[in-house]
């Protein structure tokens, strides 16, 4: 057994899990309350990266930031999760309210188009070319040699502990708190919910807010750990999300969470131990979406639905 | 209910016909607008046009841009310095997209139906050349490719005197590299990563060839041109690896492979890129990294001129301003009496002639009966403090 191989995969999984994860919380919130599948979602994703890119330029760069590093990294983390926040609240309100009462395949149509522009926009605003995070210039970032032959960064330790903050922080946002509890009430009947005095709106809007701001952070981890960005980024990142909630069972939170683990690993080991691994790992991810719906169509953690006829 | 039925059947088979019979008029025709496109005259006039078919957008615009960059330095360079005008026709070819080569078709279409182009610069990938020599060579137009290097495109025979490119093959890169790995760097265990891309696997199938032909132990792997984790393949290279080699198009990417390399704890292994990671940035991450490049001089003023112009690094793009200067000087030649066919202008491009003083290259620019340069060196590089020294 190669250990150093084992754990090396291991800890590229759970980093790659941890920003699944993070885009996969946004698409099961979304759909939890409207039963949309919000494929803009991952070009808001994109667009957190490249708010956490250019504040780290404005605070002064990788090499002569100018405030201390961790501050630079929090205030990237701030300005781009209220931004992007702010962002998924203004496409809910123009893209999606008008069409909520619309057949479903309507607002399914406008998030392609929702994704698309915001594809388009940053091609025309920011360009074409990646932009480099330099993360491995940024004063204070390391690796830990442990044992022999592996290493891990602290840039990796921060984005698993980040990824798993936030977690727990929105479950018990969801779960403790009065608007959780709207939250879960509009996700559970939306017109009984409404008759109850809960402002659809406002919780709507502020799912949006939340899973918009999850995706943020998450671009910023993917441009601190592979240290580059560019503005097709959001497609491939947000399928990759969009499968993580489906395999976990969508709506379901805690699911997202380990749909998006589930993911990050089989792509890394895929790599490290099966033929052809680096080139087929996405075969082998969505494999693992279509023996999950075999078996079990709702995901892991994810509940049948019974629908009164 | 029945008439209705057999009413709409008779209408299908009436429509079927009537599409038959416009096809096969339309495919008698076609043969004719083709004869017809080689040979029309054309006034030249003031301004001279040319098709461009480049990448503009889709996930190669990083690179592609770059040529649009240094083909449009070469139009307004010479736009200055000359009477009558040039002007890019641009049709984006969004190479590596979804629907792979259809937009370039598309494009190829577009330019060989404007009858004001003469010759064409373009397209960037040897898939993309392959899927427009229908469009193109059936409208007479003859292009020049600043970047396609796979080998076989011109020796299949297919595409003999309508294309013509401004890189050296594959095969010549590949020559280069391999007698250096083994010749100067003494190296026997080798891990080649192609990014999946024709040009990337053409290369890294010659060298491989090549490398075992002489005894070193080759792994071989391949990555996404989209991936930016490379953390996995990484831990997957053998421990005992002494040199991998990259033949990548992005040099982004070849700078995050390195440094990933490095927070992993395998700064001590070689890195080699090919032309396509020739960069800065690629150059930048320490002395343990070589490449491949054709022996473009980075100290030209034009490269010095293009820099304070586009504030880019890349000279990815530079045989796109060669590419450019082939077709503009093809047409100025056809168009001496005022009028040209693309016929001319094909033949124009076969008797390019330009010296090495004049060429950007560094090398004398004149083509073989394939449509392949003459004189096609690589040369290999040292990083020596963050830039590239010719050291082969």
């Amino acid at each position: 057994m190669n250990w150093s191989l084992f754990f090396g995969e291991l800890v590229s999984g759970l980093t790659l899990g941890s920003i699944y994860a993070l885009i996969a919380l946004g698409y099961t919130m979304v759909y939890g309350i409207l039963k949309l599948l919000n494929f803009a979602h991952g070009d808001v994703y994109m667009v957190g990266a490249f708010i956490g890119f250019f504040i780290l330029q404005w605070l002064g760069g990788p090499l002569t930031p100018s405030v201390t590093p961790w501050l630079a990294v929090a205030i990237m983390f701030a300005v781009a999760m209220l931004g992007c926040g702010a962002l998924g609240v203004g496409i809910e309100r123009f893209a999606y309210r008008p069409l909520r009462d619309a057949p479903r395949i309507a607002p399914l149509i406008s998030a392609l188009g929702v994704s698309i522009f915001l594809q388009n926009s940053a091609l025309l605003l920011w360009g074409p070319q990646f932009r480099d995070y330099d993360t491995f210039d940024l004063v204070g970032v390391k690796s830990y040699h442990i044992g022999q032959n592996f290493f891990i960064s602290n840039i990796q330790i921060l984005t698993i502990s980040v990824s798993v903050g936030l977690t727990i922080v929105l479950a018990l946002l969801v779960s403790r708190t009065r608007t959780g509890k709207a939250m879960r009430a509009t996700s559970f009947d939306r017109d009984a919910a409404e008759m109850m005095g809960i402002s659809i709106d406002r919780v709507i809007s502020f799912t949006f807010f939340l899973g918009s701001a999850l995706a943020a952070a998450g671009g910023i981890m993917f441009g601190l750990v592979f240290g580059q960005i560019f503005s097709l980024m959001g497609f491939t990142a947000g399928l990759k999300g969009f499968t993580a909630a489906v395999v976990g069972g969508i709506g379901s939170i805690p699911g997202a969470v380990l749909g998006g683990f589930l993911i990050g690993l089989t792509e890394a080991f895929a790599t490290g131990y099966l033929p052809g691994g680096s080139v087929y790992a996405n075969l082998y991810v969505f494999a693992l979406l279509i023996v999950m719906f075999l078996i079990r169509p709702t995901g892991l953690l994810g509940s049948p639905v019974i629908q009164k006829v | 209910m029945k008439k209705v039925v057999t009413a709409a059947a008779l209408a299908a088979v009436l429509a079927v016909l009537a599409t038959a019979a416009w096809g096969s008029t339309k495919g008698s025709n076609r043969s004719a607008t083709a004869a017809t496109a080689d040979s029309a005259l054309v006034k030249c006039g003031k301004t001279r046009s040319i098709g461009l078919l480049a990448p503009f957008t889709g996930p190669a615009a990083s690179i592609g841009i770059n040529q649009v960059h240094w083909a449009n330095f070469y139009k307004s360079t010479y736009n200055r310095t000359h009477k009558k005008k040039i002007r890019f026709v641009n049709e984006d070819t969004m190479l590596g997209s979804a629907n792979g080569t259809a937009e370039a078709v598309k494009g190829a279409q577009a330019v060989g139906s404007n009858a004001r182009v003469l010759g064409v610069v373009g397209p960037a990938g040897s898939n993309e050349v392959k899927a427009t020599t229908g469009a193109l060579k059936g409208a007479g137009l003859g292009w020049v490719s600043g970047s396609a290097t796979n080998t076989t495109i011109t020796l299949d025979g297919t595409r003999t005197g309508f294309f013509f490119r401004t890189v050296p093959p594959d095969s010549s890169q590949s020559k280069s590299v391999a007698a250096y790995i083994t010749g100067t760097l003494k190296i026997k265990r080798v891990y080649i990563i192609d990014d999946q891309e024709a040009y990337s696997t053409g290369l890294a199938d010659e060298v491989q060839t090549l490398l075992r032909a002489k005894g070193v132990t080759v792994g071989r792997d391949g990555v996404s041109q989209q991936q930016s984790d490379f953390s996995s393949i990484i831990n997957k290279i053998p421990r005992n690896t002494q040199l991998v080699y990259l033949p990548w198009q992005l040099p982004p990417k070849g700078q995050a492979f390195g440094r990933q390399m490095k927070s992993l704890g395998r700064s001590g292994t070689k890195l080699m890129g090919s032309d396509g990671l020739f960069d800065p940035l690629f150059a930048g991450l320490g002395n343990n990294v070589y490449d491949s490049f054709f022996p473009l001089n980075p100290a030209d003023k034009r490269v010095a001129a293009f820099k304070r112009i586009h504030h880019a690094t890349e000279l990815f793009g530079a045989p796109s301003y060669v590419a450019a200067q082939v077709v503009t000087g093809a047409i100025d030649r056809a168009c001496k009496n005022g009028t040209a066919s693309r016929a001319e202008v094909r033949a124009q491009i076969k008797r390019t002639r330009i010296a090495a003083k004049a060429s950007l290259l560094g090398l004398p620019v004149a083509f073989d009966r394939h449509g392949d340069m003459i004189k096609k060196p690589f040369g290999i590089y040292h990083s020596v403090k963050g830039v590239f020294v010719r050291v082969a």
